[in-house]
C-alpha cells in the first residue's frame, strides 16, 4: 500500500471549508433607537408599574453580580449572598467572612438603609470592604433594592 | 499604442518569463529589484493553481520580493501571523540564500485588498513590462487586476505549510534568484568574473580588486541580469541562518503590548458603533421574531437588528450592545434536525456503522484480505472507540470591524483566509470584490477557527443596514456555541494476531473523513492485511478544520488501537511498534529515540507507567511518550518526552515551540474538551466549563529533533497534537489496566 499524494488535495479542503457561511443581506426588523452622537434618551419607563421597576434593577444589577450572587442556595463570593438580604440581621451570614466594620454594627438591614449605604458605602460605613459599586443613581438604586427584594421572595 | 500581444517580445526581458518558471524580475520605482514568485511545480499549493488560475498561461504568483535602495530587503509573504512564528522564520529563508544582513530584512503580509499588490507592488512590477505584456497576464489593466485578484484568493494560512510551500519554493528561490542577479550586476560592472564574486551581510566583494559594495548599488541594475528559472540552493552545511534558532522578530511588540490584533482595530477617522451578536443557538434554525421592548430602553443603545440569520444590537460601547442582546428574547424557528442529545448523535452514528457492519461502507485504503486474515487469525480483539465535537476556543474572541460606505466595504478582522473573507463579503453585499478591502493585522490564536468568514459578512451587513462603522464582537459564549467545529466521531476497530503475536489484519470502520485524506491509514505499518472504510453519517453541528483535523481523532484511534493491540500480543508497546516499521526508516528512528530519552527500558519510577504514540502529519513524523502517575486514582501527567522528523527544522526554537503548543492543545482537549447538547443546542459557553489546561498541569516536555535531512520538509503547528491524546492513554492503561475508549478523560476520573 504506497501513500497517495493526498496531501495536495488536503491543502485544498482546508482552503475550501470555510466558505459555506455566505450571508445574504435581508434585514427581517430594524428598530432604531437613536442615531450614534444623540443624547441618551432616557426615556427610563415611562410606567412606574412594578415589573418595570425591578427589571430596571436587573440590569442594575448586572454591574453588582461580580461579587454578589442573589438566590437561596448560591454560595457568598466576594461579597455576600445577598438572598433574604432586607430583614436580615448585618453580618450575620456563617459562611461568609466579613469586615471588622460590618462585624462591628448592630441592625437589620432594610430598604431605607440599604438605600443609604448604597449611595456612599464606605462614607455611609467606614472601614467596610465594599470598595466598588456604588449605585449614585437615585432611580437606580431604588430599583436595584426592588430587584433584590423580588429575587428574595 | 505598445504591442500588448504576447508572444512577440522573444528579445525583451520577457522571455525572461516562463510559463513554467513562476518567477520573474523587475525594477522598482524609485530603484531596486524586485522579484515575484509564484508556485512552482511541486508545491502542494499547486493544486490551489485549478481553483485559481483556470486559463490557459496562467500562473500563481503570491509572494513578493524587493530589495530597496536603502539596503532593506523585505519579503511579502501570503501568510498571516497567527502566533506560529511563520513570518520570522520566512525572513530567515530568504535572508540565508540572499545572503543578507539579518538585521535588515523585514517580512510583510501581504495585503489582502489586491491594491497593494496591484498598486504598489504588481504596478511597478508590471509597469515596466506592460508594453511588453507576458503571456499570463490578460494584456488590459483590468484584466491584469481581475487576474490577481482572483489569483490571490489562495492566500491562506493554515495545513502547517507556510515553511514547506512559501519558505521552501518561494522565500528561498527569491533570495537565491536576487543573489544571482546582484552578483551578475556586479560582475559586470566591476569587469570581473562572476564565480570570484563573494556575498555576505548584504555586501558583495571581490577579492582579487578589493572592490565591495553593498546590494543597494546594484538592485536596480540587477533586474537587467539573466534570470535563472531554477537558481542553485544552499546545501545544509552552506546554511548560515536556516537551521538556526533566531528569535522571533514579532515577540518585542506582543510582549509590550504594540502588537495589533484585530479585536483592536481603531482605524483612525471613524467613530466606531460596537455591535453584539445573538445567534441561532441550533445550526440551521432562523430568527422569527424578536423581543427587544426592554433592551430599546438600555443605555447607549442605537439600533436592534432582526438579520434573519442572527440578531444584532448596535450601542455605543461594546459592553453595553452586549447587555442589550442579553436582555433580547428572540423567537427562533423549529430545528428539523434529528440530534437532540449527544446520545442522539451517537446513536446516528451507529446507524451508519451498523449499516456498513463488518466490510461495507466506502474503502479508504485496503491492502491484502483483512476480512480472511480476520477470520483466521489465532487471537482476534475488536473495540469502539468515540471523540466529542471540540471548539477552538481561540483567546482573541471572533470580531469584524466594518465600514460601507459608497459601495465600498472596508474590514479590519483577523483572518487566516483574508481573501477568502473579501469574497464572501463582496458576494453578500453584492459588490465588486476590488471594492471590498480586507486589513489583517495579528490572529490571536485560530486552530482553524477563523478559516470561516461569517463573522465578517455579518459584521459587514450590519454596517451597511446602519450606515455606522461597526465593531462586531462576538461574546466568548457566541463563540463556544454557535460557530463550527471539530466534529464528533465513532470508530469500531478490529484486529487478527497470529501465534506469533504478530498483528497481520487490520480493519477500522468510522463515518467522519475530512482532510488530509490519508489521515485514517496506518500506512507506515507493515500490517499485511489492512482494511479502513467510511460509512459517512450527518452531523450535527457544521464541520471545521479543528488543528490537525482529521488526525485529530484518527491518532487517538489508530494509536491507541495498536496499543490494545500489542498488549493482546503479549508484547512491549513500544517494540511492538518498532517490529512493524521495516519499511518506515525515519519513524522508526523517531520511535527508536523517543525510547531512548524517555528511558522507556529503564525500570519505571514507583507508581508511574509510561505510554507511547506515533503519528505523522503535515509532512512531519512525531513520537511522544507520556508518564504518568495513577497513585492518587486520577491521571496526573509527570513527564512528556517527544521526537520530531520535519526533514529539518528550519528555527529549532520556533519548531519546539509549535510542537509544545500543538502538544498543550492536543492534552486539552483529551482531558476537557468538550461539547454536549441539550435540545440540540451547546451546553457549554466559556473557559470554566470548557477548560484549557494550566500550567500547573502541564509536567515538563522534552522535544527532540531529527533533522534526517529528507525533502519536502514537514510542518510545525499540527503535528506535535496527534500523538498526545494516545500516549496519555496508553499510560493510564500500563499503569492501571484501564483502557480509555472515549474522550474526555478528566471527568471519567471526578
Amino acid at each position: 500500500m504506497h501513500k497517495p499524494p493526498f496531501l495536495a488535495a488536503s491543502m485544498l479542503a482546508i482552503a475550501l471549508t470555510g466558505c459555506g457561511s455566505t450571508d445574504q443581506p435581508q434585514v427581517i426588523e430594524q428598530i432604531v433607537v437613536r442615531d450614534p452622537g444623540d443624547p441618551a434618551v432616557v426615556s427610563q419607563p415611562v410606567s412606574d408599574s412594578a415589573s418595570a421597576i425591578i427589571a430596571l434593577g436587573e440590569d442594575t444589577f448586572q454591574s453588582c453580580k461580580g461579587c454578589h450572587q442573589i438566590s437561596a442556595d448560591a454560595r457568598s463570593s466576594a461579597g455576600p449572598n445577598l438572598f433574604g438580604v432586607i430583614g436580615r440581621e448585618a453580618g450575620s451570614l456563617a459562611a461568609y467572612s466579613y469586615s471588622d466594620a460590618l462585624l462591628a454594627i448592630d441592625w437589620t438591614w432594610d430598604e431605607a438603609r440599604l438605600d443609604a449605604f448604597l449611595a456612599d458605602p464606605g462614607g455611609y460605613l467606614p472601614g467596610n470592604e465594599m470598595l466598588q459599586g456604588a449605585v449614585r443613581d437615585d432611580e437606580a438604586r431604588e430599583a436595584v433594592i426592588a430587584y433584590i427584594a423580588a429575587q428574595s421572595e | 499604442m505598445n504591442d500588448l500581444t504576447p508572444g512577440k517580445t522573444e528579445n525583451s526581458r520577457l522571455s525572461k518569463w516562463s510559463r513554467r518558471g513562476f518567477i520573474g524580475a523587475g525594477v522598482l520605482a524609485g530603484g531596486g529589484l524586485l522579484i515575484g514568485i509564484g508556485v512552482r511545480s511541486g508545491n502542494p499549493i499547486a493544486s490551489l493553481a485549478p481553483k485559481v488560475a483556470a486559463g490557459a498561461g496562467e500562473q500563481l504568483v503570491n509572494s513578493w520580493v524587493k530589495i530597496g535602495v536603502d539596503n532593506i530587503v523585505t519579503a511579502i509573504v501570503p501568510h498571516c501571523e497567527m502566533g506560529q512564528g511563520a513570518h520570522s522564520v520566512l525572513a530567515q529563508m530568504l535572508a540565508d540564500e540572499l545572503d543578507a544582513d539579518w538585521g535588515k530584512v523585514r517580512v510583510m503580509q501581504a495585503p489582502a485588498d489586491g491594491s497593494y499588490v496591484v498598486n504598489d507592488t504588481a504596478r511597478m512590477f508590471i509597469a515596466p513590462f506592460t508594453m511588453k505584456a507576458a503571456a499570463w497576464l490578460e494584456p488590459t489593466w483590468d484584466g491584469l487586476f481581475t487576474q490577481i485578484a482572483r489569483l490571490a484568493d489562495g492566500m491562506i494560512t493554515g495545513g502547517s505549510s507556510s515553511i514547506r510551500t512559501t519558505g521552501q519554493h518561494q522565500m528561498r528561490v527569491a533570495g537565491a534568484a536576487a543573489r544571482q542577479m546582484l552578483v551578475g550586476a556586479a560582475a559586470e560592472a566591476w569587469e570581473v568574473p562572476p564565480t570570484e564574486i563573494t556575498t555576505r551581510d548584504s555586501m558583495l566583494r571581490h577579492e582579487g580588486s578589493g572592490r565591495s559594495a553593498p546590494y543597494a548599488e546594484f538592485a536596480s541594475a540587477a533586474a537587467e541580469q539573466p534570470l535563472d528559472q531554477s537558481p542553485k540552493l544552499k546545501t545544509t552545511e552552506q546554511y548560515r541562518l536556516m537551521g538556526r534558532s533566531k528569535a522571533r522578530t514579532d515577540i518585542p511588540a506582543k510582549i509590550n503590548g504594540s502588537a495589533e490584533f484585530g479585536i483592536d482595530a481603531e482605524p483612525e477617522g471613524l467613530d466606531l458603533s460596537y455591535a453584539a451578536t445573538i445567534r441561532p443557538p441550533v445550526p440551521g434554525t432562523r430568527a422569527l421574531g424578536m423581543d427587544a421592548s426592554r433592551a430599546e430602553t438600555m443605555s447607549g443603545v442605537l439600533q436592534i437588528l432582526n438579520m434573519e440569520t442572527f440578531v444584532a444590537v448596535v450601542a455605543d460601547s461594546y459592553w453595553q450592545a452586549q447587555q442589550a442582546a442579553n436582555a433580547i428574547v428572540v423567537e427562533w424557528s423549529a430545528s428539523d434536525s434529528p440530534v437532540k442529545t449527544m446520545a442522539d448523535q451517537y446513536a446516528v452514528f451507529a446507524a451508519a456503522l451498523d449499516e456498513a457492519g463488518e466490510s461495507g461502507g466506502s474503502e479508504a485504503a485496503a491492502r491484502g484480505d483483512a476480512m480472511g486474515a480476520l477470520a483466521d487469525a489465532a487471537t482476534t480483539i475488536e473495540a469502539e472507540y468515540r471523540v466529542p465535537y471540540l471548539a477552538h476556543a481561540p483567546m482573541e474572541p471572533i470580531n469584524c470591524t466594518a465600514h460601507v460606505t459608497d459601495g465600498k466595504c472596508d474590514l479590519w478582522t483577523s483572518t487566516q483566509v483574508p481573501l477568502r473573507v473579501r469574497s464572501a463579503v463582496a458576494g453578500t453585499l453584492g459588490f465588486d470584490n476590488d471594492d471590498v478591502t480586507v486589513h489583517h493585522p495579528y490572529l490571536g490564536g485560530a486552530f482553524g477557527r477563523r478559516l470561516d468568514p461569517a463573522n465578517a459578512t455579518m459584521a459587514a451587513r450590519v454596517a451597511l443596514a446602519t450606515g455606522y462603522p461597526v465593531k462586531m464582537i462576538w461574546s466568548r459564549e457566541e463563540d463556544t456555541q454557535k460557530a463550527l467545529y471539530r466534529c464528533a466521531d465513532t470508530s469500531r476497530m478490529r484486529a487478527g494476531i497470529d501465534e506469533n503475536g504478530a498483528l497481520v489484519a487490520y480493519d477500522s470502520v468510522f463515518t467522519q473523513r475530512h482532510d488530509p485524506a490519508e489521515a485514517c491509514v496506518p500506512s507506515m505499518y507493515d500490517i499485511a492485511n489492512t482494511s479502513v472504510r467510511v460509512a459517512e453519517a450527518e452531523l450535527h453541528l457544521p464541520f471545521q478544520a479543528w488543528r490537525s483535523v482529521d488526525h485529530s481523532q484518527q491518532g487517538f484511534f489508530i494509536e491507541s488501537f495498536i496499543d490494545e493491540a500489542a498488549h493482546a500480543a503479549g508484547a512491549d508497546p513500544l517494540d511492538f511498534r518498532l517490529s512493524m516499521l521495516g519499511n518506515a526508516p525515519r519513524h522508526k528512528a523517531v520511535l527508536e529515540r523517543v525510547a531512548q530519552i524517555s528511558r522507556w527500558r529503564d525500570i519505571w519510577a514507583e507508581g508511574t507507567a509510561k505510554g507511547v504514540a506515533i503519528v505523522e502529519s503535515f509532512g512531519t513524523i512525531v513520537a511522544e511518550v507520556i508518564e504518568v502517575d495513577m497513585t492518587s486514582g486520577r491521571p496526573v501527567m509527570t513527564n512528556i518526552w517527544a521526537v520530531c522528523d520535519a526533514g529539518f527544522a528550519m528555527n529549532p526554537d520556533g519548531f519546539r515551540n509549535q510542537i509544545e503548543g500543538g502538544i498543550v492543545y492536543g492534552l486539552t482537549a483529551a482531558l476537557y474538551g468538550e461539547l454536549e447538547l441539550e435540545d440540540g443546542a451547546i451546553v457549554q459557553s466559556n473557559f470554566h466549563d470548557y477548560k484549557m489546561l494550566r500550567m500547573n498541569e502541564v509536567p515538563e516536555i522534552t522535544i527532540g529533533i531529527i533533522n534526517s535531512g529528507d525533502i519536502p520538509i514537514g510542518g510545525a503547528g499540527e503535528p506535535g497534537l496527534p500523538p498526545a491524546a494516545p500516549a496519555l492513554t496508553n499510560a493510564i492503561f500500563a499503569a492501571s489496566g484501564q483502557r480509555m475508549r472515549e474522550l474526555p478523560l478528566a471527568k471519567q476520573f471526578a
